[in-house]
């Protein structure tokens, strides 16, 4: 039970409990309103009945041909309002902009491949892996899981616009590209 | 331009790209021997002037360029830069305009100058040229420009009441002209919406009315927002509530504003009416069945998928209860206890049910005894989701506890406690970023503590024996820290009490481990920085606090500059809905309180380190003055610090506040005044003076806040945000400024005297004239005053001296309950009275400023209160030093004793201990240290 509504420049002094998290970033404020200034229809904030904000999906749309699409740049939840289907609410929201106003063929979105709870929650949600890309990311840990750290998955899911489902493949995790490769 | 000269001028371009203005002022100046009139190099030193901090000599070079009336795009993008920089908005706006004027078919430069109008927040300009720029060009998009403008400019807090009408009016009567529907687009749409909600609410609704219009609405949320409001407005509730209905039965939807429409819908018949008719009651009556039947359907389909429907039932039953629909809680009370054996489960339970807890006598007393009996079923915590459960059963057991007392809340915090360790084992095994299951029953037990402490009374609870309590907070929530790294919120409740325990460096460093950065040094930096000057250092020489407050102020600087840039990339892509909430985005963060405090705390902390010099004060005062004439938004973010205190009780946020007062705007103006009167006498300069000198642009008016007052019209109750302590200095800083002010006003030379002096300076490197500036009164000597006028010089108000001798006593009474925070909150404010003498001191350190008025006398005066001060801060440093040796190994004992009772590992808790020892006896010592160096820096100033 939340409030879906229009993700809004003054939500940047609201937002700290879902950015206070270590999978989160807090870009600069051009971040936000370079998104907004051009698919502010794919930005969106859950906000509970009292306000306080739950989380937000911030997306865009690109790509040339058959490779037209909605990305997901980032997702996000405050940990406090975690199990509740938030995030499935609000990709359900992108996929049908993306699908409906868009008329895209797919939607993407990349996650570092050490997020195993991330990567199990896309697939529950149809998304699959398309290809791994190299060194993505920075670092986080400098640790052991260096590579998976800095590695992403690019992981698709399948629009109306695409009935034969050519934006997807079976074997994407076999599939590796250099983060140069990549938009 | 020549090829060669092209050539030429590429490495400079290089060298501004790659951060090196040096070696591009280098080649301008090679350049500029061949080429001593080209514009381009010239506005390209000015740019690395500028980047290399050379405002002076850049102000010069970007004139001379600016005098010339560049047309060329080149020129034009890099003076637009130097400008921008230099905040000279109005200039930006007149040099874009100029040119474009030369060249109304160079469309790019029509579009550039109406970005510098908005920029400048200049909406009429905006309009004009948007206009000019639709006539020449005729692309329907700068028609939209032209009415976004005219909508703009009717919400600006500058344009009159009665002038807003006609704007809005305008703004529909354009957009009825444009050459295709506005419901061609989302954001056209939403403009033409906008418009028509302030003039027009029937003819907003007919255009809703068009199957257009409603795929547009049903797709785009920006949208819908607004129609929802626009039927609200009209008290289309019924159409609203229909609607809502259809979504959530037909398409599933699960959005909370349904819901809310609905049950809006239900009470429509009662809405606005204190004693509704038997027949509107019978009529919300009926709707209510209907609407339970609704909704008990779709929880049985939705099952534990979505919780919305159960959660409008016991909604629904509130309000009949509210409306007195209903007369017994047994509805209600059902409801929420299946709500809670239902969701119990999630976090989210406790927050989703406390709005619609106000139960009294025996309802209460029910509702009490099934959550008690749920905490015995649930108590195994073995899963997760049963641990939550027990978790949210706590929460609301807490949240309804009336009689409590010191003893209730330290046994519930030992508990809580107990519960914490013992489902620690849960889960052993966190992966990186995950918070631990068990963080709230820590939570928990600190906010008792706390609460414990804070139910402690006068000497009992502010002396270092009514600490106990405190410690222990600290340390369960320390300990739980390392057990769960990432749980901001325990950071935040941590950071509160180290400050009240006068322990800044962990407070600090917890602080940092939450990475704030951008935006959240708006909203979050308050945690540390507030008051931070009682725990700064920097007199002697520990710049941290300095630094942390330069830090968080860049988010200012870079909105400044770049937020107005998405303000016109919105323009250029036509998303005309997110215009108005950019402009509100950069005012809200310009006029930030928290912004206007840094300053202040800077000012602060600064002026305990750095040597304070008549050349500087000019600057200072227009800077600490610019925020006066604003509404100040209050962006710090209090929300985020968990607030589990029983109802009717204050929040852990106002319970750990430190000396229990907020930094709030009447805090604010106070603390302002006092700098501004000072550094007033000691300056020059007055308004026409000011206005000459500024180097920006005098800061704009707030964007859209007519209603709200500026600072300096804040309805003042002077007292009411100060400490005792900083209300004695307020009395002294009034005392001293208006013994001072007849002899400053006297002495201060006649603003055209000034003013010819800065031109004479700016002259001398070579500048252009100031504006408007005539030299002629500085040749003659008729500025010049009788010195046979000067005031008499009276004696200086004994309540001076007083004041010294009081605020050591003061401090001396912090000593024997260990009151650290408040000591180092009255020395710093001893300092601070000091640096009012040397301010006020300054303009007679020039030998020729005394004896021209006859003011030797005064000096003496001053000399002999500068000689109490210093003699009283050296005693009172001497004292604090004392007090911080005594921070020695007993203290930490006395710590380790308040916490033995807890069941932490005992190393731990030492090293705790030791980190609130050592902290505070730093930053005494260190205090200390820098009253002595402050009392020698000053002891030879006249």
């Amino acid at each position: 039970m939340s409030v879906l509504r229009p993700f809004r420049p003054s939500d940047l002094f609201k937002f700290n409990n879902i950015n206070l998290d270590i999978w989160t970033e807090t870009y600069g404020i051009g971040f936000y309103l370079s998104y907004l200034a051009r698919w502010p229809d794919l930005c969106c904030m859950q906000e509970s009945p009292s306000g306080r904000p739950m989380g937000y999906i911030i997306g865009k749309a690109e790509g040339t041909g058959l490779e037209w699409h909605g990305h997901v740049t980032a997702v996000t939840v405050a940990p406090e309002y975690r199990r509740l289907s938030l995030a499935r609410k609000m990709m359900d929201m992108l996929e049908q902009m993306s699908d409906k106003v868009y008329r895209g063929y797919f939607v993407d979105l990349y996650v570092r491949c050490t997020n195993e709870l991330a990567i199990d929650m896309y697939e529950r949600f149809d998304y699959s892996v398309y290809r791994r890309v190299r060194e993505y990311y920075g670092s986080m840990s400098g640790g052991k899981n260096r590579r998976d750290e800095e590695d992403a998955f690019d992981m698709r899911k399948s629009l109306s616009r695409d009935p034969t489902r050519r934006s997807i493949r079976a074997n994407g995790r076999d599939i590796i590209v250099g983060a140069h490769d990549v938009s | 331009m020549s090829t060669a000269i092209e050539r030429q001028i590429k490495p400079i371009y290089d060298a501004l790209d790659t951060n090196s203005p040096k070696s591009a002022i280098v080649s301008c100046n090679k350049l500029l021997k061949k080429y001593p009139k080209s514009e381009l190099i010239k506005a390209l030193k000015a740019l690395a002037l500028l980047r290399l901090g050379k405002i002076e000599d850049c102000l010069v070079v970007c004139d001379d360029v600016l005098v010339q009336k560049p047309t060329d795009d080149a020129v034009l993008t890099a003076l637009s830069l130097v400008l921008r920089g230099l905040g000279r908005n109005q200039e930006l706006m007149a040099m874009f305009e100029e040119a474009y004027k030369g060249q109304p078919q160079n469309e790019e430069l029509g579009q550039q100058t109406f970005f510098s109008n908005t920029r400048a927040q200049h909406w009429k300009n905006a309009q004009m040229t948007a206009n000019k720029l639709f006539k020449q060009f005729q692309n329907p998009k700068y028609l939209y420009w032209s009415i976004t403008s005219t909508l703009m400019q009717a919400r600006d807090s500058t344009t009159p009441p009665e002038m807003k009408t006609m704007l809005y009016k305008l703004a529909a009567r354009l957009i009825s002209t444009a050459p295709s529907p506005s419901t061609d687009s989302a954001d056209k749409f939403h403009l033409h919406l906008t418009i028509l909600r302030e003039v027009d609410l029937d003819e907003a609704c007919k255009h809703l009315e068009t199957p257009t219009a409603q795929l547009i609405y049903n797709n785009n949320l920006a949208v819908d927002e607004l129609r929802r409001d626009i039927w609200a407005k009209k008290g289309m509730l019924k159409e609203e509530g229909d609607l809502a209905r259809t979504r959530i039965s037909e398409n599933h939807d699960r959005n909370w504003l349904e819901f809310k429409s609905l049950l809006d819908a239900a009470f429509a018949p009662l809405a606005g009416d204190a004693e509704p008719s038997e027949e509107a009651r019978s009529q919300c009556t009926e709707n209510v069945e209907d609407i339970r039947e609704f909704l008990e359907n779709i929880k049985r389909e939705d099952g534990r998928r979505d919780r919305s429907a159960s959660l409008a039932l016991v909604d629904l039953a509130h309000r009949e209860r509210k409306h007195g629909l209903s007369k017994n809680a047994d509805r209600l009370l059902d409801l929420l206890q299946d709500y809670v054996k239902q969701m119990g489960g999630k976090a989210t339970c406790f927050e989703d049910i406390t709005r619609f807890l106000d139960f009294e006598g025996a309802d209460l007393e029910r509702w009490t005894a099934f959550l008690q009996e749920r905490a015995n079923v649930v108590v195994s915590q073995e899963t997760p989701t049963e641990l939550m459960k027990y978790i949210n059963v706590q929460k609301l057991l807490r949240y309804n506890l009336s009689a409590i007392t010191v003893d209730s809340e330290v046994d519930a915090a030992n508990a809580l406690l107990a519960q914490y360790l013992a489902a620690l084992k849960l889960a052993d095994d966190l992966k990186e970023g995950e918070l631990h299951p068990a963080d709230d029953l820590a939570i928990l037990a600190a906010s008792a503590f706390v609460s414990a402490w804070s139910l402690q009374e006068g000497e009992e609870k502010e002396g270092n024996g009514g600490l106990v309590y405190l410690y222990r907070a600290a340390m369960v929530l320390e300990y739980a820290l390392t057990r769960s790294k990432h749980a901001y919120s325990m950071r935040l409740m941590v950071i509160q009490i180290h400050r009240l325990l006068a322990a800044p460096t962990p407070a600090l460093e917890h602080y940092r481990a939450l990475r704030v950065k951008q935006i959240q040094n708006d909203t979050l930096s308050h945690m540390v920085l507030s008051r931070a000057s009682a725990f700064s250092l920097s007199g002697s020489g520990d710049l941290t606090f300095l630094s942390e407050c330069i830090e968080a102020n860049q988010i200012y600087v870079s909105n400044t500059q770049d937020t107005a840039d998405y303000t016109g990339r919105a323009f250029l892509l036509e998303k005309y809905s997110q215009i108005p909430g950019f402009v509100d985005f950069e005012d809200q963060l310009e006029c930030s309180l928290h912004r206007e405090i840094l300053k202040v705390e800077h000012t602060r902390m600064r002026y305990c380190h750095e040597i304070i010099s008549e050349d500087v004060v000019d600057l200072e005062l227009i800077e600490l003055k610019a925020g006066f004439d604003r509404y100040q938004h209050d962006n710090r973010d209090f929300d985020i610090i968990p607030n589990y205190q029983p109802k009717g009780q204050p929040s852990y946020y106002k319970q750990t506040r430190l000396f229990s007062i907020d930094q709030e705007r009447n805090w604010l103006r106070t603390m302002m005044d006092m700098y501004v009167n000072a550094l007033t006498h000691a300056s020059n300069l007055d308004d026409t003076v000011e206005e000459k000198l500024l180097i920006g642009d005098r800061q704009r008016p707030n964007a859209n806040t007519t209603d709200r007052p500026s600072l300096r019209n804040w309805p003042s109750e002077p007292l009411a945000e100060l400490t005792p302590a900083e209300a004695a200095l307020k009395d002294f800083s009034d005392a001293l400024s208006e013994w001072m002010k007849p002899y400053h006003d006297h002495a201060r030379p006649p603003p055209a005297v000034v003013l010819a002096e800065a031109a004479k300076q700016a002259a001398l490197k070579g500048g252009q004239p100031l504006k408007g500036i005539d030299l002629a009164p500085a040749t003659n000597g008729s500025a010049k005053k009788d010195p046979a006028e000067a005031p008499a010089v009276k004696d200086a108000p004994e309540s001076l001296n007083v004041f010294f001798d009081d605020i050591k006593v003061r401090l001396a009474e912090t000593f024997p309950g260990r009151k650290r925070a408040e000591a180092l909150h009255i020395a710093g404010l001893a300092q601070e009275a000091l640096l009012f003498i040397v301010i006020e001191s300054l303009r007679w350190k020039n030998p020729t400023n005394v004896k021209t008025h006859k003011f030797g006398a005064l000096v003496q005066h001053l000399k002999a209160i500068r000689a109490h001060a210093i003699a009283a801060l050296k005693a009172m440093a001497a004292d604090l030093q004392k007090f911080a040796q005594e921070e020695d190994v007993s203290q930490r004992k006395l710590i380790q004793e308040a916490c033995a009772p807890l069941p932490l590992d005992h190393d731990f808790m030492l090293d705790v201990a030791k980190k609130v020892t050592d902290s505070r006896k730093k930053v005494i010592e260190g205090v200390a240290k820098g009253m002595i160096k402050l009392c020698s820096n000053y002891n030879n100033l006249l």
